[in-house]
């Protein structure tokens, strides 16, 4: 037999090395470094938790290797668990990946998408250029013809249609300071039509959880979940989804023997491991939850004092509940009643529980109720603001939470200020430009402060009948930087939208999509593509799902003729004209805002959302320091030099200014921890007290602040208001305030400068006080469990727009017709004509949609990439095998999938699998570039389509619209399969 | 009693009708399981089907078999039952052709050369036969080298060598499997009217083909031994060239199973046909004065005509007519 | 020395098949090669398991007893390798491996198969350690830079255990008997003929 030869000190030459780097043989990839010390860590915790890997006596824990090489770390772009990816580098070339053990998130894991990655930035398909539709003919263009043509496009339709006419879609996947600039370029431009992925997974969640107790966001983290003895996921596939978090499910589970219960319309790879799964009707969400609610009053495993001391409205949801007896949840939900009874009882008894979820419940017409029932159980029940409790919301793309609180929206300002002329006003202040200069870039201050268009409606902004849409002129432009046109229902009527419009600018790595589609319309001209750098290639910091900021470094240059999202926001806003007042605060090197002090603005103008401690300085000592930080806890050691007793990554809110060092909030609302040890209470944002109703027709105040409940060490042990300069005064504090802080303050309101909040001090003085005295800057208040000013202040269940139970549409019926968001949403019209018509009848089948985990979003940057692309290769639809066998359709074979509107088809292959129950249909989301049967791979600028097409999930998918946010309804409709 | 059975027996019936029902998917919901409680086990899939399948998402989907322990099985067979099974075939068969020889000798023209010669096999006859049997030489080498090559060529030639040396032969034997296939086939086309047993052929087995001693048991144009020949070569033939193909052409047509009974019946009908073809070789040559002619030339003497295949003799005979008696002298020099 | 085995944790493998491009990614494994895959088993049902599996590196190898070549060899951790140079491509380890691990790309005419291309451990193949030939013929050498392979090292749920056999056999069993249920060291009772009581 031959033997291996052994070499101790090994040097390793990869071919890519060679051919990438164009380097001469001879140069050591790596060497071979013992790191002993780091190994006897590493087995020291094996007695706890056990390592992916170990090695005997010595653990791989290595880290950089290749003599020449340097690690760079950022973040993965695919989803908001937020893994630290660590890159080797040489010579500009990014040549190996290696296991991010110090990541107090993914301690070394990856899933399919993270560990391949470095794909993206040596992908042969990516965009090189920019490039222009020229008479149906893709021709390559300079970067300057581009911008100068973009850019006089844009103005002319500016002078016809005003500068609401023009769409801004920005993107998820944009760094916080890419995001924050793009929301400002749409300022600065004059239009509230900005807005990005969030609409269309998580809009529904900020909202309905926002308008609960404070704040839209996860409340705990990942690594928290490990403290909880029930996870209840509803609405969510966290295995598929959010791979990385599963090792800190599954191991809570393990070692707390926690329950796991899946409640979901299929059996998904989470409920494969789950302790109880629950299998019900999709869009049925608010009576599960009803109908646990129902055995939790019943048996009286509500937790009264927690009711008492910090929730508002708990009579309302109780009459609401009581319409939910076993009976009615099963009929309508399908779930038996001793069923849901013991999970009722584990959610209720068996705490810290928590609830997971993701957009299983958010991408629904009553997404915002869901969410709002989910918020309502779990304070039911007590089981939040504390470790192990919870709504742990999984975002989807990795700066989703990110883009959202830099205000990438068409409701609200950076940070959650909103559109008020006060918001207006706070914002030119932190810009230092003049508010008159802002209104005048607006058709009128009206608009200026009139919520924009959601993009899932953009189509329809741009083809409704011009009265229809509440703005001086239709769409007439959308300018898309990172954004798939794959992921936004109704894609049949999207082409139209397409076809009219007079500019289309994709700016991306890929095409997308919004390329092909736009060449299936029919266009001819009036279309640029320009080649946008991946994250990969750019630095700045992102927020993971449980608000903790990580810097990402710029691990290789932008490749080919990609710039950085900055330099192209820049390069529009210098040829608008307005970069001079844009940029008046931040550095510009050769056209790149340097993203360092694009932080440091946000710094100086986010206090209400508590992003203003975050410095980029302290955010790179945590990624230098990332293994000082507990895996647990999330915490440093108190002592360290440099992040002592920071939480990672400061997760918002991480109040004051980085002089304060307050450590972040890694679990929000949580009382049992001092404010400047993360702890917190509910946030009063709606008013100190409210004028009920009785039945007798006499009025009574209720308070809406805390009742004898008070985070640890508060200087005021009862609720109390937001913190202004008169409140401070009131309680003798208001002399704690230095001088420059008072000059501050003075000058934001030199008329009246009581009124000044902690959220408009600029100089931090009044948050800086009110942590100093252990107090909440927000104030301390109840969570609502009756939501007054939402469409559904209590949440009601309200049957799918197109739902095959067309027997519970008149007692369940969607909302009445409205204006929303500028436009009209026609549901309750949609809803009734698919009744009458009998479309049920037609289109049996439930249709949902999903993710696959080898996929990401829209999906063309994952298909294109071949070590994802080779494991999914064709677009399927999941059905049932007794589905599959009345249709004579065999697994494997193709299939015609039809849909409710538009005569919309679509051309796949059949998963006959037990997955899904009878009735139920399933697709992934994530595929693009066939429309009806037909493949468009021609339409995409030559060498750039990705390796794997297939038809859209959402070519199928069909009208409905949350009322709250515009979000759309991919998750229930109704289709019907045949054998193709 | 009977009242009981018939009681018992609607029990059950009813037992299972409720099992059906119940079995029936319900519409939506109502589904009670602990899927950590329920899991799958090893162990018990394996006794249960001695291989684990499921599903992957790549194309290639015997991927999707997980684990298939009778791999084991094929092992046992390739590297030890195939060895015996192959030694015994081909160095017995060596063995009983050296004992024969030594023991019988030559069979000689017991009547001398007539000098006179008739044509035995046309010149198409002979590109065939020399072509498939060039063939099978190529693949007999190459093949038994796949089975015995490594416990008796590489240490002799040593890694390098003897891997170059192996996948020539692979090479070889892929390639020169369609010319084999191609003349196995035309054997079969040309021959099968002289190759249909009939009882001639039992009087010439009963006599033992006159092997022993000095007889000449009348035959006709192929007897009963050429026959056998002719059938394990259309047979055998036929079987290595169609488990060749489908070991030539790995899972177009079967699974992991299928393509370890390939091998198996290729390798052991291989083996035997080798055997076979040994003495069938030994035969053709140093076993019989006279015979290699037929092939060589084509032609054959009279009298070895006369002596081994008398009824085709006089059939001949009685087609050409009295001319055959004719000497022809210009093939004397064919010997 | 260590003896290298993998052991893949069922009850926590979700197919996320972050081995499977892990692997792809350190070797630049070509497309249609997969040194690594991942099987449900039961899909669908309950009971479902995930299971990530590769070459098992198994004790007394049936790739290595039957190669007609004899291009196999058992590195000292008993991580089972080959020569790519030896190898012709015969298929035959195909047929006596349990866990379908061999691979072929598709060169030449008709079903002709390449040089047989698997999981090496991320230990590289019989040139240098390091090399550029090894690389180029095997991929990555981890094992000889003191790391282990990356397809465990990333796995998202700690669910691909690699090292050690004692040492991986010891996480397992302490899981185990810490959550009170396990489905077992799969494969390893036909890749090593031994398993994990637990």
């Amino acid at each position: 037999m031959l033997i291996k030869r052994t070499h101790q000190h090994s040097p390793r030459q990869g071919s890519v090395v060679e051919s990438l780097a164009g380097q001469a043989g001879g140069l050591d990839r790596r060497s071979f470094l013992r790191k002993s010390g780091v190994a006897g860590g590493a087995l020291a915790a094996l007695g706890t938790m056990p390592l992916g890997s170990v090695r005997k006596a010595e653990a791989a824990n290595a880290g950089p290797l290749t003599a020449g090489a340097t690690v760079r770390k950022s973040i993965c772009t695919h989803c908001a668990v937020g893994c630290t990816v660590t890159a080797e580098v040489l010579n500009g070339v990014w040549i190996g990946q290696e296991p991010s053990w110090d990541s107090p998130i993914n301690r070394g894991s990856h899933c399919a998408k993270g560990a391949s990655v470095r794909e993206l930035v040596h992908s042969e398909r990516r965009l090189r250029y920019p490039m222009k539709l020229v008479g149906g003919q893709w021709t390559r263009v300079s970067w300057d013809t581009a911008i100068n043509e973009i850019g006089d496009k844009l103005q002319a339709v500016r002078e016809k249609s005003g500068p609401d006419s023009v769409y801004w879609l920005g993107s998820a996947k944009m760094t916080n300071e890419g995001a924050y600039l793009f929301r400002k370029l749409g300022a600065f431009w004059g239009t509230n039509n900005t807005d990005h992925q969030a609409r269309i997974c998580h809009s529904t969640t900020v909202t309905g959880v926002a308008n609960t107790w404070g704040y839209g966001a996860m409340t705990n983290s990942y690594n928290d979940i490990r403290n909880a003895k029930t996870q209840v996921v509803l609405g969510g596939n966290p295995a598929e989804a959010h791979p990385v978090s599963l090792q800190h499910l599954l191991e809570g589970k393990e070692l707390q023997k926690a329950n796991f219960v899946v409640i979901d319309p299929r059996l998904t790879r989470t409920a494969a491991h789950a302790t109880e799964y629950v299998r019900m009707r999709p869009g049925t969400d608010i009576p599960v939850l009803y109908g646990m609610m129902w055995h939790i009053l019943q048996n009286g495993w509500e937790d009264k004092e927690f009711i008492r001391q910090r929730v508002y409205g708990f009579d309302d949801i109780k009459k609401e509940v009581e319409k939910w007896p076993p009976e009615e949840v099963e009929r309508v939900t399908g779930i038996p009643g001793e069923q849901l009874k013991r999970v009722a009882k584990m959610f209720a008894t068996e705490k810290p529980a928590t609830l997971i979820w993701a957009m299983g419940q958010t991408q629904k017409t009553v997404g915002t109720a869901n969410v709002r029932a989910s918020c309502i159980a779990l304070l039911m029940t007590g089981n939040v603001g504390k470790a192990g409790a919870g709504a742990n919301i999984f975002r989807g793309h990795d700066n989703v939470q990110g883009a959202t609180d830099v205000g990438l929206d068409i409701v609200t300002l950076p940070f959650y200020y909103g559109l008020a002329e006060g918001a207006w006003k706070h914002w030119s202040r932190v810009w230092e430009v003049d508010y008159d200069f802002l209104k005048s870039r607006f058709d009128s201050k009206q608009i200026m402060e009139t919520p924009g268009i959601p993009l899932t409606r953009w189509f329809e902004a741009v083809t409704l009948p011009k009265d229809q849409v509440a703005q001086k002129d239709n769409v007439k432009a959308v300018f898309v930087q990172g954004h798939a046109s794959n992921s936004i229902t109704r894609i049949p009527e999207s082409l139209n939208g397409l076809k009219a419009l007079e500019l289309l600018v994709i700016a991306d790595p890929h095409p997308t999509t919004w390329a092909s589609l736009a060449v299936e319309a029919g266009r001819k001209d009036g279309v640029y593509i320009l080649p946008v750098a991946t994250q990969f290639e750019c630095k700045g910091s992102r927020v993971a799902s449980n608000r903790s900021l990580q810097w990402g470094e710029q691990i290789v240059k932008p490749i080919f003729e990609s710039k950085d999202d900055l330099e192209v926001i820049y390069l529009m806003a210098k040829k608008l004209g307005f970069a001079d007042q844009m940029f008046k605060k931040i550095k510009v090197e050769s056209n790149l805002p340097e993203a360092e002090d694009v932080l440091r603005e946000m710094n100086r103008g986010s206090w209400s959302t508590g992003y203003c401690g975050q410095s980029p300085e302290r955010l790179k000592a945590h990624m230098k320091n990332q293994a000082k930080f507990d895996m647990l806890t999330m915490r440093a050691p108190k002592d360290d030099p440099e992040v002592g007793g920071d939480y990672y990554g400061l997760p918002w809110p991480c109040w004051g200014s980085p002089e304060v060092k307050h450590p972040g909030t890694p679990l929000l609302y949580n009382t049992n921890l001092h404010v400047m040890d993360g702890g917190g209470t509910f946030r009063p944002r709606f008013g100190i007290e409210r004028e009920e109703k009785l039945p007798d027709g006499t009025t009574r105040k209720v308070s809406l602040l805390a009742d004898g409940s008070y985070s640890l060490g508060s200087g005021i042990q009862d609720g109390y208001p937001e913190f202004t300069l008169a409140s401070l005064k009131k309680l003798g504090w208001g002399t704690e305030l230095t001088e420059s802080e008072m000059a501050v303050i003075n000058k934001i309101n030199p008329a009246n400068p009581d009124t000044v909040s902690w959220a408009l001090d600029l100089s931090g003085g009044i948050q800086r006080v009110a942590l100093a005295h252990g107090c909440v800057p927000y104030g301390n208040g109840k969570a609502r469990m009756n939501a007054f000013g939402l469409p559904d202040p209590i949440p009601v269940h309200r049957e799918p727009i197109y739902t095959p139970r067309v027997d519970l549409v008149a007692k369940y019926p969607t909302l009445p017709d409205a204006k929303q968001f500028r436009m009209p949403n026609i549901g309750f019209s949609v809803q009734k004509a698919a009744v009458e018509k009998g479309i049920a009848k037609q289109f049996p089948l439930i249709l949902s949609s999903g993710r696959l985990v080898e996929y990401e979003g829209g999906g063309e940057e994952t298909r294109t990439n071949p070590w994802l692309a080779e494991l999914q290769q064709d677009m399927f639809i999941e059905i049932n095998p007794a589905d599959a066998a009345d249709r004579g359709v065999k697994d494997g074979g193709w299939v015609w999938v039809t849909g409710a509107e538009n005569n919309s088809r679509a051309r796949m292959k059949a998963l006959v699998t037990e997955r899904v129950g009878r009735g139920v249909a399933w697709m992934p989301f994530h595929f693009g570039g066939w429309l009806a049967g037909k493949d468009l791979r021609g339409n995409y600028p030559k060498g750039t389509d990705p390796i794997v097409l297939g038809e859209s999930a959402n070519t199928i998918t069909t009208y409905g619209y949350d009322p709250a946010t515009g979000m759309q309804e991919p998750k229930v409709t109704l289709c019907q399969i045949a054998a193709a | 009693m009977v009242s009981f059975a018939r009681f018992v027996r609607l029990a059950v019936g009813a037992c299972a009708l409720l099992l059906l029902i119940v079995a029936v998917p319900a519409p939506l919901g109502a589904q009670q399981v602990n899927p950590t409680a329920s899991s799958v086990k090893e162990q018990q899939l394996l006794q249960e089907l001695n291989r684990i399948q499921g599903r992957v998402s790549i194309p290639d989907q015997r991927s999707g078999v997980l684990e298939q322990p009778q791999g084991r099985q094929w092992r046992e067979f390739h590297n030890v039952t195939l060895r015996w099974i192959g030694g015994i075939a081909i160095i017995g068969m060596l063995a009983v052709l050296v004992i024969f020889y030594l023991t019988r000798g030559m069979v000689r023209l017991e009547s001398g050369r007539s000098g006179r010669t008739l044509v035995r096999f046309n010149v198409y006859e002979r590109f065939v036969h020399w072509m498939t049997a060039t063939c099978f030489i190529i693949l007999a080498i190459s093949g038994l080298n796949i089975t015995f090559g490594r416990p008796l060529l590489l240490p002799l030639i040593g890694f390098e060598n003897f891997s170059e040396w192996s996948l020539w032969a692979k090479y070889a034997h892929n390639y020169l499997s369609f010319p084999f296939t191609i003349g196995v086939v035309l054997i079969l086309l040309m021959w099968i009217g002289g190759n249909i047993p009939n009882k001639v052929d039992v009087e010439w087995l009963k006599r033992g083909g006159g092997m022993i001693g000095h007889d000449h048991p009348p035959a006709y144009r192929f007897n009963a031994g050429q026959k056998a020949i002719y059938w394990i070569v259309v047979i055998g033939g036929g079987l290595v060239a169609a488990s060749g193909y489908v070991l030539m052409f790995p899972f177009y047509t079967t699974g992991i199973e299928g393509m370890q009974l390939a091998q198996i019946v290729h390798s052991i009908v291989a083996v035997l046909f080798v055997a076979a073809m040994i003495a069938h070789i030994y035969i053709g040559t140093i076993g019989m004065e006279g015979a290699f002619e037929a092939m060589g030339t084509g032609e054959v003497d009279v009298n070895w005509a006369r002596e081994h295949h008398s009824l085709w003799l006089d059939e001949q005979a009685a087609r050409t007519g009295p001319n055959d008696g004719q000497p022809q002298p210009a093939t004397a020099a064919a010997e | 020395m260590a003896r290298m085995k993998f052991l893949c944790d069922a009850d926590r493998c979700i197919e996320c098949n972050a081995c499977v491009t892990a692997c792809k990614n350190e070797h630049e494994v070509p497309w249609g090669i997969n040194r690594r895959r991942v099987v449900t088993i039961n899909d669908g049902k309950p009971g479902e398991r995930s299971i990530s599996m590769a070459c098992m590196h198994c004790t007394d190898a049936p790739c290595a007893a039957v190669c007609p070549v004899n291009c196999f060899y058992t590195t000292a951790d008993a991580v089972v390798l080959h020569s790519k140079d030896l190898c012709i491509g015969c298929g035959y380890c195909f047929y006596a491996c349990p866990f379908g691990a061999p691979q072929y790309p598709k060169v030449g005419n008709f079903g002709s198969r390449g040089k047989m291309d698997k999981c090496t451990y991320c230990a590289g193949g019989p040139e240098a350690d390091g090399s550029k030939e090894e690389y180029e013929k095997y991929g990555a050498n981890r094992l000889a830079e003191g790391k282990l392979p990356l397809c465990a090292e990333m796995c998202s749920t700690k669910s691909l255990l690699a090292g050690d056999g004692e040492i991986i056999a010891q996480i397992y069993k302490e899981r185990v008997m810490k959550r009170g249920y396990g489905s077992g060291a799969w494969g390893w009772k036909t890749a090593y003929r031994e398993t994990i009581e637990s």
